[in-house]
């Protein structure tokens, strides 16, 4: 399993000199277009080795979007993979997509001479025989479903349904997976088959990216009264893992970072065995970055530095482990670089890439928050210096932290130095009394107004037709208009 | 007075004889009635009104001639309209009348009274001369009040003059005095009264920029109950909407107890005044001036062109707050590019007004183009302050205790007594929330219930 990461770091060390390429600041803003990397570092198949299922399908497919240079490698892969499934309508896509990309005339020469041989081209007797077996399987596993339930054994139904969601699953047909895995519900007889349900319904949910229907179900298979007891004691550890995980997927996903990070937190290594969902070292990439933008100091240094179960979890990503250290040991300059250096490869995952520059800022926020706590003035050249920014870039990002209140700071524009403010105790206790008192006033006065207005039933009363000013405006006459409140 | 016919004349003096002999009885409430019935007889005899007038003593007979002037002011002036110099006599007649009446004996007709001021004012206004009533109404208001903090109709007729003449003093010191009660004007009191009171109490403080007083006036104006859309709600609750901009920076939420009316249906009818908030939300002046030329006719139209001009201009004043709060010094060019002012020169003009208005304490050093912003400079420790602390806690005080007074005259109030028993067999808890009601806001129509 830690095998990827080996591959990564190796591949770090190549790409130094191709660094003045990296992106830095410039693409802050390109959270939402078509975003292209042009320099990963990513090892395909090591990376592809740790995904099973409609995960890895998905991912290569997602990399084969946004990465020009492994786009044909990562095409090939999925079609070698997708022939080992019943999965005819993505292999379809698959190849149109390679066609496109053989097509592309911006490709590097090279890749296309050294590649024109090994192209697959569309089997269709491949397509033609799948399609046929798929649809003899879906024949069988009806009948078998109709058999048991006409002898209506809950147990035999329960599996039926499973297994027909499996091939479902295994066609592509996402929709119909999920509905016979529901199914199954009405036939669980113990927690172990509930909570089985729960994470088949999470699996097919998790491919949809139906996210608020994974974290339902993530809490009902947690609520399941003997949840804890059904399974071994290791094996449940894998449910909760698992569980934990999705949880934190989701999270991440409607991007509640902090919940995500703690749902990542509490993943354990050892049990971590879902190639369908995440590998290992997302859960770290995942759980570190969330952790490092929305966490505290000492949050930081209980939950992630020191925790036991975690620490595994950064040594399959060495690079993020050195970020977070670097972070907790307040060297910002050379964290926010390593942050740099793996945006590239973070960027080509599919969940977390949306998610990157809004938790790149958020991290960067809190490096400057944390940079000034211990001073009451600090030089914004050195600062600037310190963040890889340019005085006046600095100036702004201050000033947004300023008024978002997260840094007790003015600025001295004129010298170019960052001061702490001072906050007077005494005045601003002063200031906030008067200032309730005045409101304590107002809303008073408006209370006695508003009983006398009741008292006197001032109350505007519509006609049957509004014409004018004056005509629209009448007025209760006496008690009718009150009656109805008493 | 004999030389007419002589039906006309016993009418006329059988009128003045129920006047003279109930008057010197003292019986004014029978008096009321007779004169409430004879309005017709009045108005048929139009051209003989002054020799009724005349036959009348004004302290002794104030009812009788109350309710002449009454009627000489809703007919129609046979020397014809809009004459300033025709109605000379009738607005002298009325305004003796009003400096010189008998209080006590009015106050058995308020409605007539109140008329009379409406009919008058509405006379000026035709007339423009709002001028000519704002001190007549200032005295006709004291003379019907029973003490200070009551609101009458007439406050919505005089804030209209004020208005009109733009002569807003007079109807300060009415408006600075927080109503507390309100008068019985034959049996009720016009809503649309007292949403104009409201309604032009506020524009009256928008237009002195008292955007806190104004704003509290437009808000009780469309926290008034409502079962219907009233145009004076509408009209309040925009600007409402621009003057909570300009004093808060956003729309301060309304209160629950509003009506749903407003929610459902005056604010879809205020569509461009949302997009001012929305685009002013952005901090950036560029927006809200779009926004301000799309809907131009809109504002225009409603006369709030003005008030949305400010809005802008205290948006500029809003930006450069800010950069109080994140900036010791910055030069003039930086403040302007930063508040999105043209130039040096504007940001400059900006904050010399800023710091002369003390909206912001600052320096400009002129021979760098520095500007240097100071903290707040009260401490908080000269005497002035104790007094001022001294007398805000007193009127803090002063209200609590006129709340609890009102507590306790609902407790006291048979009805509310009758009602708590009767619910305590089956609601036992009834009677905490009802205590507790009484001292905030929200409760206040709950507390309704037991005090009708």
């Amino acid at each position: 399993m830690p095998l990827p990461i080996h591959a990564e770091v190796f591949q770090q060390n190549a790409m130094e000199p191709m660094q003045v390429d990296a992106p830095t600041e410039d693409n802050d803003n390109t959270e939402e277009e078509p975003y292209i990397v042009e320099n990963p570092t990513l090892d395909l198949e090591v990376y592809a080795n740790s995904y099973t299922g409609l995960a890895k399908l998905y991912r290569l497919i997602y990399i084969a979007d946004h990465c020009p240079t492994l786009r044909l490698e990562a095409l090939k892969m999925a079609i070698t993979y997708v022939m080992t499934t019943y999965n005819t309508g993505i292999y379809q896509t698959l190849h149109k997509k390679l066609q496109e990309a053989i097509g592309t005339p911006g490709l590097p020469d090279i890749a296309a001479q050294s590649t024109s041989q090994d192209i697959p081209a569309i089997d269709h007797m491949w397509l033609e025989s799948k399609s046929k077996k798929a649809a003899l399987k879906l024949e069988k596993f009806d009948t078998d479903l109709k058999n048991y339930k006409s002898n209506s054994i809950k147990e035999s139904i329960r599996r039926g349904h499973d297994d027909l969601g499996d091939h479902y699953l295994d066609c592509g047909d996402l929709s119909n997976a999920l509905k016979c895995y529901s199914r199954a519900r009405d036939y669980c007889t113990s927690g172990k088959h509930v909570v089985n349900m729960c994470l088949n319904v999470i699996k097919v949910s998790v491919y949809l990216q139906n996210w608020s229907h994974v974290i339902s179900y993530v809490t009902k298979a947690e609520n399941t009264p003997d949840f804890s007891e059904v399974h071994g004691k290791d094996n449940n550890q894998a449910v909760i893992t698992k569980l934990k995980i999705a949880a934190g997927l989701a999270e991440l996903t409607t991007m509640k970072y902090k919940m995500a990070a703690r749902h990542f937190l509490q993943a354990s290594l050892d049990h971590c065995d879902c190639p369908e969902l995440l590998s290992p070292g997302n859960v770290a990439l995942y759980g570190g970055l969330c952790a490092l933008a929305t966490f505290e100091r000492n949050e930081l240094q209980k939950q992630v530095i020191f925790s036991s179960s975690f620490k595994l979890f950064l040594e399959l990503e060495p690079q993020l482990r050195d970020i977070i250290f670097q972070f907790y040991n307040s060297k910002y300059a050379s964290c926010l670089k390593l942050l740099d250096e793996i945006k590239d490869n973070i960027l080509l995952d599919m969940y977390i890439a949306p998610h990157v520059n809004s938790l790149y800022t958020q991290i960067r926020n809190r490096a400057l928050i944390q940079y000034f706590s211990p001073y009451l003035s600090a030089d914004m050249r050195r600062m600037a210096t310190a963040f890889n920014r340019t005085v006046s870039a600095l100036e702004n990002e201050l000033m947004q932290l300023i008024l978002e209140g997260q840094i007790q700071a003015r600025i001295d524009s004129h010298n170019k130095i960052l001061y702490a403010k001072d906050v007077d105790q005494r005045s601003t206790t002063f200031e906030k009394s008067i200032s309730v008192g005045k409101e304590y006033q107002r809303r008073t006065r408006m209370l006695i107004l508003r009983a006398a207005m009741l008292k006197h039933r001032i109350h505007v009363k519509g006609q049957a037709r509004d014409t004018t000013q004056g005509g629209e405006l009448s007025v209760a006459p006496g008690n009718s208009s009150i009656v109805s409140r008493n | 007075m004999m030389k007419v016919s002589s039906l006309m004349a016993s009418s006329l003096e059988l009128f003045v004889n129920n006047v003279r002999t109930l008057s010197t009885q003292g019986n004014f409430r029978e008096l009321c009635d007779i004169i409430n019935k004879s309005t017709t007889t009045l108005a048929r005899n139009g051209p003989h009104l002054d020799n009724v007038l005349e036959t009348l003593d004004l302290q002794q007979h104030s009812l009788g001639i109350l309710a002449v002037l009454c009627v000489k002011l809703s007919l129609p002036n046979a020397n014809g309209a809009n004459n300033p110099d025709a109605y000379k006599p009738l607005l002298n007649q009325v305004q003796d009348f009003i400096v010189g009446c008998n209080g006590e004996q009015v106050r058995f007709a308020p409605d007539t009274y109140t008329e009379l001021c409406h009919l008058l004012s509405q006379l000026l206004i035709d007339l423009q001369m709002p001028l000519r009533g704002v001190d007549l109404l200032r005295r006709a208001i004291r003379k019907i009040q029973l003490f200070d903090s009551q609101l009458t109709s007439i406050h919505a007729d005089l804030c209209q003059l004020c208005l009109l003449s733009k002569c807003f003093k007079p109807a300060l010191e009415f408006l600075d005095t927080d109503i507390t009660g309100i008068s019985q004007e034959g049996g009720y009191f016009d809503a649309k009264y007292f949403l104009l009171y409201y309604y032009y109490g506020g524009m009256i403080y928008t237009a002195l920029k008292n955007y806190n007083r104004a704003l509290y006036f437009f808000e009780v104006c469309i926290t008034t109950p409502a079962m219907s859309v009233s145009h004076i709600m509408l009209e309040a609750y925009k600007k409402y909407m621009l003057v909570s901009l300009i004093l808060h920076g956003k729309i301060v939420t309304i209160p629950k107890h509003a009506s749903q009316i407003v929610n459902r249906f005056i604010k879809p009818l205020s569509q461009g005044y949302h997009d001012i908030a929305t685009a002013y939300s952005t901090n950036s002046c560029a927006q809200v001036n779009t926004v301000m030329t799309k809907h131009q006719e809109l504002f225009v139209r409603d006369h709030n062109w003005g008030l949305v001009k400010q809005v802008l201009r205290y948006l500029y004043k809003k930006n450069i707050q800010r950069l109080t709060k994140t900036f010791l010094t910055l030069s003039l060019t930086d403040v302007a590019s930063r508040a999105q002012l043209p130039g040096p020169t504007e940001a400059e003009q900006y904050i010399l007004n800023m710091i002369e208005d003390g909206e912001i304490f600052a320096t400009i050093n002129q021979k760098d183009g520095m500007v240097v912003f100071h903290d707040d400079p009260e401490k908080y420790n000269s005497p002035e302050m104790l007094a001022r602390l001294e007398k805000e806690m007193e009127a803090c005080t002063e209200l609590d205790k006129r709340v609890l007074e009102m507590e306790e005259e609902v407790l006291l109030a048979p009805q509310y007594v009758r009602k708590v028993c009767c619910h305590v067999d089956q609601d036992e808890p009834l009677t905490g929330p009802v205590h507790t009601n009484v001292t905030n806001t929200q409760g206040q129509s709950k507390h309704s219930t037991y005090s009708m």
